[in-house]
C-alpha cells in the first residue's frame, strides 16, 4: 500500500529519518517493499496574487504582483493562463529549487524583471495531470509566506507498505499510524468525527406519500432494507447542501501522494476516508435514487446496470447489489453505478458505509475479474464498527466543505462491545520463552488501543500474601481490543500483540532439548542412499517438470507403446502445457542432452478413480554410435553393469538378470534385476518406437526402480578367499543362439564342488560357428579351502563341467 | 704364476672392466665374464685340480675369499649405477600445469544437496526427516491447518487442483498434519519435498519447487527455541557469522508468526548496491511461528498441554544464494554446464 509518511504525520509524531520508520514498520510486521524518495524542493512559499497586468512586450505573459507575507510584494511574470487576483498559489522565490532540479534565478522576461516563479503541481513533484492545468491553487486562508514544502511535508518519502491479509484495519493511514504510535511509544491523534446534525431541522420530507417513513429523526427519508445475510450492517447518512468543486489542496496533495487521483471534493472525501480508516464508502446522488430506497440483495438473473467505469454489466444472483426502486445502483463493495453517480450538479448525497461478507466480495471480484481499492479491503472482512466510524468521518469532512449533515442510520447488526479476552499471564512466558512484567504487558496493549486490566492489584497481592510464583500462576489480564481490531478474539491473538510490540528481538534464543520420538527417517535416507549410489556411477542428477502437456501422452500412445492406466489431470491448469501429471520420468529426460543422468521423482497415474503416486528412480545412458550388430549391445551391457553395481550398493546383495518385457523398453533388450527372486529394477534399451516418436537420435538405455520395492539394505557377509592357490580357466562353448549365458553359468556353478565362480564374458558369432549358433566364453574359477588345487584336479572338474554343459545345453567346447 | 698372483690380476682386470660399465646390462655381462659358469674365476678354480691334495683346501678358501671380494666390487658398481639411475630420474621435470585429463564423476542436483544440508542440521538435533505424497487432500493441505474454505489465505496459495478434494500440495505442511495425526507428542520432524503452485514461470518463480518445513511439538516448546534452531540453520548454511532476525507476520497456521530474515551472505549485510538482497542487507528465507492452537486441536493435541513451532523455507531460494544463481529456472533447465559446475 502506497503510504506517504507526510500523511502518517497527521496522526502521530514520527522521527525525521525515513529508515528509522521503515525499520520500525518491519519490526511490527509491516515490511516496506519500496521507498519512493520525493524530489528535493526548497524556497517555495505561499503567496496571494494581489494584481495582474498584461506584459507590455509579450501577449502570452502576465505580470503578477504577489504578496508572500513580507514587506515587499514580488513581481513575477507568468505564462500560465489560470491566474486571477486573490488566488493563493505556491511561489518559487529567488534561489528556490523545484522538482527536476530547476533553480530559480532573477531574470528579465522580455524586459520585466521577474522575481521568482508561480508553481504548478508538477513543479512541486506531484502528478501534473492530476491537478490544475497551470498554477496550483492553494486553500484560501493559508498563511502567506508559509513554506509549501514543510506545510505539505513534500520532502517525506512515500513507502510501499506490505500489510498482511489479517490486518485490513491497518490497510490505511490511521491503522499504520496507530502501529507506529505503539511502536515508538507516542500518542496517536484520532481524526475528528464530530458533526452538528442539521438533518432533523432542514431535512424536510418527514412524510413521504402521506406516511412517516421512519420513527427517528435520522437520515429518515432513505428506506434501507437488507435482504442478504452477506451484508451485516449498512450505515446510511444523508448530506444536504453539497457543493461539488475542487477539493482543498491539503486533501488533494495527500491523495496524490498516496497514488489516488483527486477528482472533486465529494469523490475525494470518499477516497480519503477509505485510505484513512480502511472503510470503503459509496456516495449516491440522493435525488437520483428512485423511491429513495436502497435494498441490499442478490442481483436478479439477467439484471443489467452500467457501472462508473461505463461498463454495461449483466448481473447474476452471484452478485450482491444495492438497488433503488428501479434497479441496482452499485455492485456491493466493488463498483458504483452510473445512474446515481455524484456529478457537478449533485446537491444532496446519501453516504453508504456497509459491511459485507469478505468471502462473498472475493468471489464476486474473481467472477467479474474486477478488483478495486474497496474490494481489496472488503474481501478481507472489515470490522463492523468501521461502518459508523467511516460514515462519521465522511460526514465531518463534508461538513467542512459547507454541507449539512443528517444523523446517520445504522441498519442490520448492531456494533457490540468488542469481546473481553481472558489472558493468562503464565502463557506469555510459556509460549514466547521470555517474561514481561504486568505493567509492560498492559502498556504494550494499551498503546494499540486495547484496554487491559488485571484483577491482581498490588493491594490484592498484599492482602492475599501471594508469593511471586503464585502470582505468575494465577495472574491474568482482562483484555478488550479496540473496535476496529476484529482479528483479535482469543488469548493467543493477544499474546502475539504483546510479543509484537515488545519486539521479537527481545526474545532470547535457545536450543531445545528434543525428546526421543517414534517417527523414523527411512524413506528419506533411502532416497539419499539411492542418489549417492547412482551419482557414484558417473550419472548427473537432473530435475524435470512434473506437469506436462497432453502431447506427451499422445505421442507415447501414438508410438504404439502401451499406457496401462489413466493420466492424472489438473482441473485448473495455468496453461495447457501444464495440464497433466507425468506418468513416467522418461519423456522429460529424453529432452536433455546428457549422456548419463538420473532423476528421483514421483510419477502419477489414475487407476479405478484412485490416484497412484510412486517415487521412482530412472537412470539413463545415451549413446551416439549405432550398435555393432543385431545380437549384441554395448550400451545395454554398460547399463547392466551400472544397474548391478547400483543394486549391490543399495541392497547389499547381488542382483540376478532375468530376461523380461515391459512397456517402454525394447522387447528384445529388456531385463529385470532380481534380488532373491524379486524384481527390483527394470533395465533395457528404450523402445525404438518411443525414440522415433520423441525424435531422439541417440540410442537410449533406461533403468527404472520403484523405491518402494527396493529391499532394505543388508550388510553383506564376508567370505574369505581360500588360503591355497586356485586355478582359473577360460573356456568357450558353442551353443544354440537362444541359450542364455546365465543358464550356462548356472550349470557350471553346479557341475563340481571345486567350481567357485563362473562368469560369461564374451559372445562371438561367425559363419564358421554356424548360422543359429553362438560362442560363449566363460571364466571358471576353481579352488579348494583345505589344499592347493592341482592341474589334474582342475582337468577333472572341467571335464565333468563340459559333459554337463553338453547334456543340459548341447554345448560343444570350442577348440 | 701363483694362485695369489692370478687372483690379484683378476681383481685388477675386474676393476678396469667395471670402469667401462655404464648400465645394468653391461654390469651383468661383466659378472658373467668373471663369475659366470664359464667365467674367468672358473678357469682359476680348475687350477686347483693340478695342486697337491694338501694344498687344495687352502687354495679353495683363497679362491672363495677372492670371489667374495669380486662380488663386493660388482655390488659397489651396481649400487653406483642404481644411484645414478635415481639421480637421472630425479633430474627430470614435466610441465605440471598442462591441462588435466578430465575425470568423469556423477553429481547430485544442488536442490538435493541444499535440502540434505538443511535436513542434516535438524537430524543432528534429534529431528526425524519425513517425506510423503505430493497429491494431498484439501483437508490436510488447508482445513487442518486452520485455513477453512472461505479463508482469504486459501486463495493465496494458488493451488493446482485435481478434483474430488485433492490437490497438488502447495506446501509440505500436510506432512506435519500426517505426522501429528499418526503420532502422539513430542514430535520433531523436518519435511523436505516438492510443492506446486499455480504460478507463471519467470526468473524468480517456478510452479514446481521444493520446501523444507520443520515442526517441533512438546510440553515446553517456545518461540525462543524457534529462534535458536533457525539461527543455527542459517549459520550452518551460510556461515558462523550470519545474523538472523524475526519479523512479525501472518500465517493462519501459526501465531505468533514470523518471517525469518538472514543477513545477506553476498554483501555480509552491508546492503548498498548488492544485487542479491536488493540493498536491504537482509534476505527473507522463510516463514515460521508458534503452531496455532486450532491446528493442535485439529490433530487431537491439547494446546494447554503441548506447544510447538513450525517453519518453512523455499529450497531453491536458499540454493540461489548459496551458489550465486540469479535465475531460478536454472534448476530445471539441467544444462550440462550447470550440473557439472555444481557437482
Amino acid at each position: 500500500m502506497k503510504t506517504p509518511i507526510a500523511w502518517l504525520r497527521d496522526y502521530v509524531d514520527l522521527p525525521h529519518d525515513t529508515q528509522t520508520i521503515v525499520e520500525k514498520l518491519a519490526s511490527l510486521g509491516f515490511p516496506v517493499d519500496a521507498i519512493e524518495e520525493r524530489p528535493a524542493i526548497s524556497g517555495v512559499v505561499v503567496g496571494r496574487i494581489t494584481a495582474i497586468e498584461k506584459h507590455p512586450n509579450a501577449d502570452r505573459l502576465q505580470i503578477c504582483t504577489i504578496d508572500i507575507g513580507g514587506e515587499k510584494p514580488l513581481t513575477i511574470a507568468t505564462a500560465a493562463t489560470n491566474v486571477a487576483v486573490d488566488q493563493i498559489i505556491p511561489v518559487a522565490t529567488i534561489g528556490a529549487v523545484l522538482a527536476g532540479g530547476m533553480k530559480i534565478e532573477p531574470r528579465a522576461m522580455r524586459g520585466v524583471d521577474s522575481q521568482g516563479m508561480l508553481c504548478s503541481a508538477g513543479e512541486l513533484g506531484l502528478e501534473a495531470e492530476w491537478f490544475e492545468d497551470g498554477i496550483m491553487q492553494l486553500d484560501v486562508g493559508t498563511r502567506l509566506g508559509a513554506d509549501v514544502v514543510s506545510m505539505f511535508r513534500l520532502g517525506d518519502a512515500v513507502l510501499d507498505v506490505d500489510v498482511t491479509s489479517n490486518r485490513v484495519d491497518a490497510m490505511c493511514m490511521l491503522g499504520l499510524a496507530r502501529e507506529l504510535g505503539a511502536g515508538f511509544g507516542v500518542p496517536v491523534r484520532e481524526p475528528d468525527t464530530t458533526v452538528s446534525y442539521g438533518g432533523a431541522l432542514i431535512g424536510g420530507d418527514l412524510v413521504q406519500d402521506g406516511e412517516l417513513v421512519t420513527d427517528s429523526f435520522d437520515s429518515f427519508d432513505i428506506k434501507v432494507k437488507i435482504e442478504s445475510p452477506d451484508c451485516s450492517r449498512f450505515v446510511v447518512q444523508r448530506v444536504s447542501r453539497v457543493r461539488v468543486r475542487t477539493a482543498k489542496a491539503w486533501m488533494r496533495v495527500r491523495l496524490a501522494l498516496a497514488g489516488q487521483r483527486p477528482i472533486d471534493n465529494v469523490v475525494d472525501i470518499s477516497n480519503f476516508v477509505m485510505l484513512e480508516t480502511s472503510q470503503p464508502l459509496h456516495f449516491y446522488d440522493f435525488e437520483k435514487l428512485v423511491d429513495r430506497t436502497l435494498v441490499v440483495r442478490d442481483a436478479r438473473d439477467g439484471e443489467t446496470m452500467t457501472t462508473l467505469d461505463e461498463a454495461d454489466r449483466v448481473l447474476s444472483p452471484a452478485m450482491l447489489v444495492i438497488a433503488d426502486g428501479e434497479g441496482p445502483q452499485s455492485i456491493a463493495g466493488l463498483k458504483g453505478g452510473a445512474r446515481s453517480e455524484v456529478s457537478a450538479a449533485t446537491r444532496e448525497i446519501a453516504i453508504e458505509a456497509a459491511n459485507f461478507s469478505g468471502p462473498r466480495i472475493r468471489r464476486m471480484s474473481a467472477a467479474l475479474g474486477l478488483r478495486t481499492e474497496a474490494s481489496t479491503r472488503h474481501e478481507k472482512s472489515l470490522a463492523r464498527a468501521l461502518t459508523d466510524i467511516g460514515a462519521a468521518r465522511a460526514a465531518r469532512l463534508l461538513e467542512q466543505e459547507g454541507a449539512v449533515v443528517h444523523m446517520p442510520r445504522g441498519i442490520g447488526a448492531v456494533v457490540g462491545e468488542p469481546p473481553i479476552i481472558d489472558v493468562r499471564k503464565n502463557q506469555i512466558a510459556r509460549l514466547l520463552g521470555f517474561d514481561l512484567d504486568n505493567d509492560a504487558a498492559i502498556a504494550s496493549l494499551q498503546a494499540l488501543g486495547f484496554t487491559a486490566t488485571t484483577m491482581l492489584t498490588p493491594e490484592l497481592i498484599a492482602m492475599l500474601e501471594l508469593e511471586p510464583d503464585d502470582i505468575d500462576e494465577i495472574a491474568s489480564f482482562e483484555v478488550q481490543p479496540p473496535p476496529w481490531r476484529s482479528d483479535v478474539t482469543t488469548e493467543i491473538d493477544v499474546i502475539e500483540e504483546i510479543a509484537r510490540i515488545a519486539g521479537y528481538d527481545r526474545i532470547p534464543t535457545s536450543i531445545p532439548a528434543v525428546r526421543a520420538q517414534s517417527i523414523d527417517s527411512d524413506a528419506w535416507r533411502l532416497q539419499a542412499r539411492v542418489a549417492r549410489a547412482v551419482a557414484a556411477l558417473g550419472y548427473h542428477e537432473v530435475l524435470t517438470l512434473a506437469l506436462q502437456p497432453a502431447s506427451i501422452g499422445d505421442r507415447w500412445k501414438a508410438s504404439g507403446v502401451d499406457v496401462h492406466s489413466g493420466v492424472v489431470e489438473i482441473t485448473n491448469p495455468l496453461s495447457e502445457d501444464q495440464r497433466y501429471m507425468r506418468f513416467s520420468l522418461v519423456p522429460g529426460m529424453l529432452a536433455l542432452p546428457i549422456d548419463r543422468m538420473f532423476e528421483i521423482g514421483d510419477i502419477f497415474a489414475e487407476y479405478r478413480g484412485e490416484h497412484i503416486e510412486l517415487t521412482t528412480l530412472v537412470f539413463m545412458r545415451r549413446v551416439a554410435t549405432p550398435r555393432a550388430n543385431a545380437w549384441s549391445d554395448d550400451g545395454f551391457d554398460a547399463l547392466k553393469g551400472d544397474a548391478l553395481a547400483f543394486v549391490r550398493s543399495v541392497t547389499g546383495r547381488a542382483g540376478d538378470i532375468v530376461r523380461a518385457t515391459h512397456a517402454g523398453w525394447h522387447p528384445g533388450i529388456c531385463a529385470d534385476i532380481t534380488v532373491e527372486g524379486k524384481a527390483v529394477a527394470t533395465i533395457g534399451a528404450l523402445d525404438p518406437r518411443l525414440g522415433a516418436e520423441f525424435e531422439v537420435e541417440d540410442r537410449v538405455y533406461v533403468a527404472q526402480v520403484m523405491l518402494d520395492v527396493l529391499p532394505a539394505y543388508v550388510a553383506p557377509h564376508y567370505a574369505p578367499p581360500s588360503r591355497y592357490p586356485g586355478i582359473v580357466r577360460d573356456l568357450a562353448f558353442i551353443v544354440g543362439e537362444h541359450v542364455a549365458a546365465a543358464a550356462l553359468e548356472a550349470t557350471v556353478l553346479g557341475a563340481s564342488p571345486l567350481v567357485r565362480s563362473a562368469r560369461s564374458f564374451d559372445e562371438y558369432r561367425s559363419a564358421a560357428i554356424g548360422a543359429d549358433k553362438k560362442s560363449i566364453a566363460i571364466r571358471i574359477g576353481m579352488g579348494r579351502n583345505e589344499s592347493t588345487l592341482t592341474d589334474a584336479d582342475a582337468d577333472a572338474a572341467i571335464a565333468s563341467t563340459t559333459i554337463l554343459l553338453q547334456a543340459e545345453h548341447g554345448a560343444i567346447i570350442r577348440s | 704364476m701363483g694362485l695369489a698372483e692370478q687372483l690379484g690380476a683378476l681383481a685388477g682386470e675386474l676393476t678396469s672392466a667395471l670402469a667401462g660399465v655404464g648400465d645394468m646390462a653391461a654390469l651383468e655381462d661383466v659378472r658373467v665374464a668373471f663369475l659366470g659358469r664359464s667365467g674367468k674365476i672358473t678357469e682359476v678354480r680348475r687350477g686347483i685340480g693340478k695342486l697337491p691334495p694338501d694344498e687344495r683346501a687352502s687354495a679353495g678358501k683363497t679362491i672363495n675369499d677372492a670371489i667374495v671380494a669380486l662380488e663386493d666390487q660388482l655390488a659397489q658398481t651396481q649400487r653406483k649405477l642404481a644411484r645414478g639411475a635415481l639421480d637421472a630420474e630425479l633430474a627430470t621435470s614435466i610441465d605440471v600445469t598442462l591441462g588435466a585429463t578430465a575425470t568423469r564423476t556423477g553429481s547430485l542436483h544442488p536442490v538435493r544437496t541444499t535440502m540434505e544440508d538443511m535436513c542434516a542440521y535438524f537430524e543432528r538435533h534429534g529431528f526425524a526427516v519425513l517425506v510423503g505424497p505430493e497429491i494431498e487432500s484439501e483437508r490436510r493441505a488447508f482445513d487442518a491447518l486452520n485455513i477453512p474454505p472461505d479463508h482469504p489465505a486459501r486463495e493465496g496459495f494458488d493451488s493446482l487442483y485435481l478434483g474430488g478434494g485433492k490437490l497438488l500440495r502447495p506446501h509440505t505442511s500436510p506432512m506435519q498434519i500426517r505426522a501429528m495425526e499418526s503420532h502422539a507428542a513430542p514430535i520433531a520432524v523436518v519435511t523436505p519435498g516438492k510443492v506446486y503452485r499455480r504460478d507463471a514461470v519467470d526468473a524468480r518463480h517456478l510452479y514446481q519447487f521444493h520446501q523444507v518445513e520443520g515442526l517441533l511439538v512438546g510440553p515446553d516448546i517456545h518461540f525462543g527455541h524457534l529462534k535458536g534452531m533457525l539461527t543455527g540453520m542459517c549459520r550452518e548454511l551460510f556461515g558462523a557469522k550470519q545474523q538472523v532476525r524475526f519479523r512479525p507476520s501472518y500465517f493462519p497456521f501459526t501465531e505468533p508468526s514470523a518471517e525469518i530474515d538472514t543477513s545477506c551472505p553476498a554483501c555480509n549485510g552491508a546492503g548498498g548496491e548488492c544485487r542479491t538482497c536488493g540493498g536491504s542487507g537482509w534476505l527473507e528465507i522463510g516463514g515460521s511461528g508458534m503452531v496455532h492452537p486450532n491446528v493442535l486441536r485439529n490433530v487431537g493435541y491439547d494446546p494447554d498441554a503441548v506447544s510447538g513451532w513450525a517453519f518453512g523455507c523455499g529450497v531453491e531460494r536458499i540454493a540461489m544464494v548459496r551458489y550465486d544463481i540469479s535465475d531460478i529456472r536454472s534448476f530445471i533447465e539441467n544444462s550440462p554446464s550447470f550440473l557439472e559446475q555444481l557437482a
